[in-house]
């Protein structure tokens, strides 16, 4: 056993926080706070921030070379998104392109997709969204309906997403579609969509933080090009399933830095309000301990990528504990803090360093979205503990 | 970078294991709580001394193996699947306590031998918070009450704080029995009138204090592995409603949950170990943190895998009692969950 980077890690790490000093020049959560920011300017700045990521040679580092790839592994990346939370950079713009479709293309996709789809992905200059769930499918996302009727060259869509993250601000969406009816796994298709393409609309629904990262995308008569299927008919759910896989990755350092800011803070706030008392301290204490296991259990990943272990089902461990903890977090900081925590941002009261009210808001998404807690205590009994499926 | 194992440490994690399967079963420890009122056997104790176990992290000059907080671990991870009854983490903290204050080479080598057993006496006062007259040393004696002292019935020696300074106490001592819940783990109430050696000051403890927080998290990690697997296999076999009851999501969801609670203990425990070897400037926040999760952890698992066997659980007859019980032992010592989360607290500057 041993925990420490390798020398090259360690030289990959040290280049990237010089880098960061000399070109993060504000952290996010200064930028939230500008009075001048409004959703739009925040999503154009998240869009140089990637334009700048990328110039730097720091997005797709593990792809093949063409595509900006510099041999590096799951570890550079682990480290990458450890050491962006660290300095609290804003996040990419373009997250569910290089994180779900990417991998996606370069394991499924064609040349001539790769060729046309990942450079303008790398620099942000197409923004996609991901088409996955809709009203009737959602944990159970086999039971998915949108249809995809071929007719000559295209593929003719109908139905309707939901809980697209990033539709009201993409140009591109991946769409889970249904090419056999009666097939529940082998009847999906993985297709790509332009959102101005006629018969697509997409509407904002605004969550209950008042944002509107998220929206709705209905397809009616709407007609892809056939080019634009991923791998084979039928090869859907296969692919969607790699790609959860993906999105899962191994995240708990990452988690832990930003959390650990924030406990932080909360914490100093306490101090300075004179909440020393034993309740409070207690709460306190496990925050940070809670947080501090986070950060064990990541060390822990971290080392097994290292070590050539694939992440397995345990990567559904590493998200039901980040974001169970994330609600424990918000509500405690809420209790603590009393009504002066339920301040909006821009509030003459409001605290200066974090925004308790949104974050406690934020917080409930996170056991909801890529696999509700449900789900992955789901896929632990049976994947982990195997445990028998109930019977009829 | 590596989170596994190394081979040497893997052999060890093995023939500790293959060890106390055939010395200790849990049968034994059972015997010792419904019979034997010193919660070990100490003409056995000489096995662990011939197996190297007492001296684990001393250095071979004293007769020990000068391995670190990962074996340490490794073992009391051993030691908890088998509910070992005994004073042995008692024993190597003293050991440890003894080198870090140096000049004690003789004791040491005793200690490591299995001739003669030492533990450290803290508590001042037999509940939290009722810290009264502490232990004070007056013209060149001791003189106090010490509470919940480790198997202090069968000690030739103890360790004694008072508020500014460790003393080391020769035996024979008085000793009135604290009967606890756990029948296997002893404690006496000692009042002292002894002639006494100072040691150093308290700051001799921190290092040890960390140690016993990685000890007794390993230990708790033991034990809920075992409770666990046991529940695991109980929940597979067991049948209502014409299915194995492992088969209904209503305890799927919480053996899920008791997974992700013991394998975050597991990485816990030997990042802090890991810190500890390597003298990491996180070790006093992964210690404290280790402890305090590994004894909220433990409070589910054990507690759950006695719901989920129902009735049959809460028998005497059933051996997961036995990791019930030391479970709530190990929580409430070596750093209580409290205190541990005050620790953690000002580990992180707070």
């Amino acid at each position: 056993m041993d925990l420490r980077l390798s020398e090259q890690h360690v030289k990959f790490r040290d280049e990237l926080r010089a880098w960061l000093a000399a070109n993060l020049s504000r952290p996010w959560r200064d930028e939230l706070r500008d009075p001048n920011a409004t959703e739009d300017s925040l999503m154009e700045l998240r869009r140089r921030w990637q334009r700048k990521l990328y110039e730097a040679g720091y997005l797709g580092m593990d792809w093949p070379a063409e595509w900006g790839g510099r041999g590096a592994t799951e570890v550079e990346k682990s480290i990458l998104e450890a050491e962006l939370a660290e300095a609290d950079a804003p996040q990419i713009l373009n997250f569910l392109g290089i994180g779900l479709l990417g991998p996606a293309l370069i394991h499924h996709g064609s040349e001539a997709q790769r060729r046309r789809f990942i450079p303008p992905m790398l620099a942000a200059e197409e923004i996609w969204c991901q088409g996955f769930s809709e009203p009737g499918a959602g944990s159970d996302l086999a039971a998915l309906r949108t249809s995809a009727r071929i007719d000559g060259d295209h593929f003719v869509l109908n139905g309707q997403k939901i809980w697209t993250t990033f539709g009201p601000w993409a140009d591109w969406i991946f769409v889970l579609c249904r090419t056999d009816s009666k097939d529940r796994h082998g009847g999906i298709s993985f297709v790509l969509c332009k959102l101005d393409t006629p018969g697509v609309t997409v509407r904002r629904l605004r969550q209950i933080t008042g944002e509107s990262e998220f929206g709705e995308v209905f397809f009616e008569d709407a007609r892809v090009p056939r080019d634009n299927l991923v791998g084979q008919i039928g090869e859907g759910w296969r692919i969607a399933m790699t790609v959860l896989a993906y999105e899962r990755g191994a995240m708990s350092l990452a988690f832990a830095a930003r959390y650990e800011r924030d406990v932080r803070l909360l914490a100093a706030t306490c101090n300075e309000l004179g909440r020393g008392g034993t309740a409070v301290r207690e709460k306190l204490g496990r925050l940070f301990v809670e947080n501090e296991v986070m950060r064990a259990n990541g060390m822990r990943n971290l080392a097994n990528l290292a070590d050539g272990r694939k992440p397995g089902p345990e990567s559904s461990i590493e998200k039901l504990y980040w974001s169970e903890f994330d609600k424990r977090f918000r509500e405690t900081a809420l209790d603590i803090l009393g009504p002066g925590g339920q301040l909006e941002r821009n509030s003459a009261e409001a605290r200066p360093d974090v925004d308790w009210a949104r974050e406690f808001l934020w917080s409930r998404a996170g056991t909801i979205y890529s696999g509700s807690s449900e789900i992955q205590r789901n896929i632990i009994a049976k994947r982990v503990l195997n445990l028998p499926t109930e019977g009829r | 970078m590596k989170f596994e194992l190394s081979e040497d440490q893997a052999l060890l994690r093995q023939s500790t294991r293959d060890f106390l399967t055939s010395e200790y079963p849990i049968e034994k420890s059972r015997a010792i709580i419904e019979q034997n009122r010193r919660g070990y056997e100490p003409a056995e104790w000489a096995r662990l001394a011939e197996m190297g176990y007492l001296g684990l992290t001393l250095p071979p000059a004293v007769g020990g193996q000068g391995l670190g907080a990962i074996e340490l671990a490794i073992v009391l991870e051993e030691v908890g699947r088998a509910c070992m009854p005994g004073p042995y983490l008692d024993a190597v903290l003293a050991g440890v306590l003894l080198h870090a204050a140096g000049g004690q080479e003789a004791l040491l080598k005793d200690l490591t031998a299995g001739n003669r057993l030492v533990t450290i006496a803290r508590d001042d006062a037999p509940f939290s918070g009722t810290a009264a007259a502490a232990t004070r040393v007056e013209s060149g004696r001791i003189r106090g009450t010490k509470y919940f002292v480790p198997f202090a019935a069968q000690v030739d020696a103890l360790l004694v704080t008072t508020p500014d300074a460790l003393h080391l106490v020769d035996g024979p001592f008085t000793v009135t029995p604290m009967e606890t819940l756990d029948g296997a783990q002893r404690f006496g109430r000692v009042t002292f009138d002894h002639a006494a050696t100072r040691l150093g000051g308290l700051d001799l403890l921190d290092r040890v204090e960390q140690l016993a927080g990685i000890g007794a998290a390993a230990t708790l990690l033991g034990i809920m592995s075992r409770s666990l697997e046991t529940t695991l296999q109980y929940v597979q076999t067991r049948s209502a409603f014409q299915r194995p009851i492992g088969s209904f999501q209503a305890l799927q969801h919480r053996l899920a949950e008791m997974l992700l609670k013991t394998e975050s203990t597991r990485s816990a425990v030997y990042f802090a170990a890991w810190c500890y070897d390597t003298r990491d400037a996180e070790t006093a926040l992964a210690c404290a943190a280790a402890k305090a999760y590994a004894g909220d952890a433990s409070r589910l698992v054990c507690g759950e895998s006695i719901q989920m066997h129902g009735g049959i659980g809460f028998t005497w007859e059933l051996d997961l009692h036995i990791y019930f019980k030391r479970a709530k032992t190990l929580e409430q010592h070596y750093g209580s969950t409290e205190v541990q989360l005050e620790r953690a607290l000002q580990a992180a500057g707070y």
